[in-house]
């Protein structure tokens, strides 16, 4: 059958360069962190191998640890920050009059610049002498407030959270919109004949119609937030003091700027692991929660 | 999962109860609303008009009008920063990025979508685990790998990763999309006597025309305002990025603020321009993607 022969030739030729590409570039370098994992190098001369000792450090390294915890700030603060925010302004913007197409327009301008843009501009924002913060704190009489917001290390992570939420807003607004777009008006009248308060209709109508959206914006905001990396190299570089250090950073700052290759690639396979945790526990949560 | 786009009529046809609600949004609401969307938009505004200040006027009124429109900053953080290299090098480098992304991308999901073989949910699967994968945990071995075969330093080392990463998107969109063609165009073209390539290159890349927006809007954005692969993989001055040419006056410039916001508005002008002529496709686009992702 030459149909057939010509198919199977199609087929390899129209499939093979995506997936070696895809191989290559994006399987094969875990196996490698997973393999390198093992050894210490150095990036040039000898490999050691060393068997679980950069685990073992890892785990012992206080670092490693805050920067998990700096990670799990950046999560929470997606959850009760973003999400909420974005429902609250997709729930009152949902008509298509041009007040709201403004303020969605708006709200999702963040979104499309450049990650070091919005690290920079927050970090003017922050800046102790003429940061807009402390000139507003300044100007309504907070003046004992007003502090440098990125290099105070008992604010400086929260201080990082509000550019990221600034930008992941919109996308999360235009998500919940299209999820309520395709609630059937029926189910809406139903409700409203019913006589449901807005504040129990959100609850008892809406929120469970839109459930599944909810559950993709959270494992979003869970995965974001484990990627988060370019905000914090632009803003602080993990500083002062390693005291914003992220899981990617820590990774960044171990590996290219004092040369541990080994252990660094041990360090990029946690992030995987615990970004595959992380995402398993939240389905098992939130599937529960669905049923 | 659809996105509810042409729901208009919906709004045309609003129910009583509904009426009500859009009431809801008082005066006093609106105010609120107008307050939040200004506040978002005031870090650019800042940046804008920062942008043509001297830095003693920066200093001295940080958030006042400029008391002189001056362009120099611009001028001096495009030849300083050599942007204009920045630009053509993100210029070359998304472009290319972009079309692989497109034609393999497409080809892929193509043959996934209508052909069956032995190995189809392996390869599926293979593409599906890539977009969990957090991208930040491949930069190391990454970085090794490229600098063994000497592709550190190239455009290479951008447009491939970069392609590679944007496939399982890619793939899973179109897929989504060519579902939804009928196979009887294909079975006509074939009795016309096209083969598969013919088939794909005539008819059905003509067809995909929406999809193929979405993935290039997609692509563009990650690709232009990519960082962390830049960073890492990118050391020569001749072959930086924009946002790499950026990250450099953090540095070099630390404390020539009104040069900085100059070079910020230099790199915040296009995708700003891009973004105001096809929001609603970036909004849809951007929002299909993160979905699938």
């Amino acid at each position: 059958m030459p149909t057939a022969v010509r198919s199977k030739g199609f087929i390899a030729l129209a499939l093979l360069p995506a997936l070696i590409l895809f191989v290559v570039f994006v399987i094969v370098p875990i196996i490698w962190s997973a393999y390198y994992g093992f050894f210490e190098w150095k990036g040039i001369g000898a490999t050691k191998f060393i068997g679980l000792d950069n685990y073992r450090e890892i785990l012992q390294d206080h670092i490693f640890w805050r920067a998990l915890k700096n990670n799990m700030i950046l999560i929470v603060s997606a959850i009760v920050g973003q999400v909420p925010i974005a429902l609250i302004l997709a729930i009152v913007l949902l008509k298509n009059s041009f007040f709201s197409r403004f303020v969605r327009s708006a709200v999702f301008m963040p979104m499309v610049l450049s990650t070091v843009v919005v690290g920079l501009i927050w970090g003017y924002i922050y800046n102790p002498q003429f940061g807009l913060v402390n000139t507003i704190l300044e100007a309504v009489g907070l003046e004992s407030w007003s502090r440098a917001w990125l290099s105070d290390v008992k604010v400086n992570m929260f201080a990082i959270t509000i550019p990221i939420n600034w930008s992941n807003i919109g996308p999360y607004m235009i998500i919940f919109i299209a999820a309520l777009q395709n609630i059937s008006p029926e189910i809406d009248d139903a409700a409203n004949i019913d006589g449901a308060q807005k504040g129990k209709k959100l609850f008892y109508v809406t929120l469970p119609m839109i459930w599944s959206t909810v559950v993709v914006t959270l494992v979003l905001c869970i995965s974001g937030s484990l990627k988060a990396f370019d905000h914090v190299m632009v803003m602080t570089h993990g500083g002062p003091a390693q005291s914003t250090e992220l899981l990617a950073t820590y990774m960044y700052n171990n590996t290219f700027r004092v040369y541990r290759y080994g252990y660094g690639s041990a360090v990029s396979t946690i992030i995987m692991i615990i970004s595959a945790l992380l995402i398993g526990i939240n389905y098992i949560l939130t599937r529960k929660k669905a049923d | 999962m659809e996105l509810g786009t042409t729901r208009t009529t919906r709004t045309a046809t609003a129910s009583p109860g509904k009426k009500i609600a859009e009431k809801g949004l008082s005066l006093f609401g609106k105010l609120i609303l107008l307050g939040y969307a200004v506040g978002t938009l005031y870090p650019l505004y800042w940046l804008f008009i920062s942008a043509f200040k001297t830095n003693e006027d920066f200093f001295n009124n940080p958030y006042a009008l400029p008391k002189e429109w001056k362009i120099d900053n611009i001028f001096r953080a495009w030849d300083l920063g050599d942007m204009g290299r920045g630009m053509l090098n993100s210029t070359f480098v998304t472009l290319t990025s972009v079309i692989l992304t497109l034609v393999l991308g497409l080809l892929a999901g193509y043959v996934l979508s209508r052909f069956q073989f032995r190995f189809k949910k392996i390869v599926v699967s293979l593409f599906l685990a890539g977009l969990m994968i957090p991208i930040h945990s491949t930069l190391v071995p990454l970085f090794l790998m490229m600098k063994e075969v000497g592709l550190l330093d190239t455009y290479g080392a951008l447009i491939l990763p970069y392609t590679a990463f944007e496939l399982p998107i890619a793939i899973f969109l179109s897929m989504g999309y060519m579902a939804s063609i009928p196979k009887e165009i294909e079975e006509a073209a074939m009795i016309d006597g096209n083969g598969w390539w013919g088939i794909f290159g005539r008819i059905i890349f003509p067809l995909c025309t929406p999809i193929i927006a979405t993935i290039t809007i997609l692509a563009f954005l990650r690709f232009w305002n990519d960082f962390s692969f830049a960073l890492v993989f990118i050391n020569t001055q001749a072959l930086k990025t924009l946002p790499l040419s950026l990250a450099l006056f953090s540095d070099g410039f630390g404390t020539d603020y009104a040069l900085t916001m100059g070079a910020m508005a230099i790199a915040v002008i296009p995708t700003i321009v891009v973004y105001l002529i096809l929001q609603d496709q970036i909004m849809k686009g951007m929002v299909a993607g993160s979905i699938k992702g």
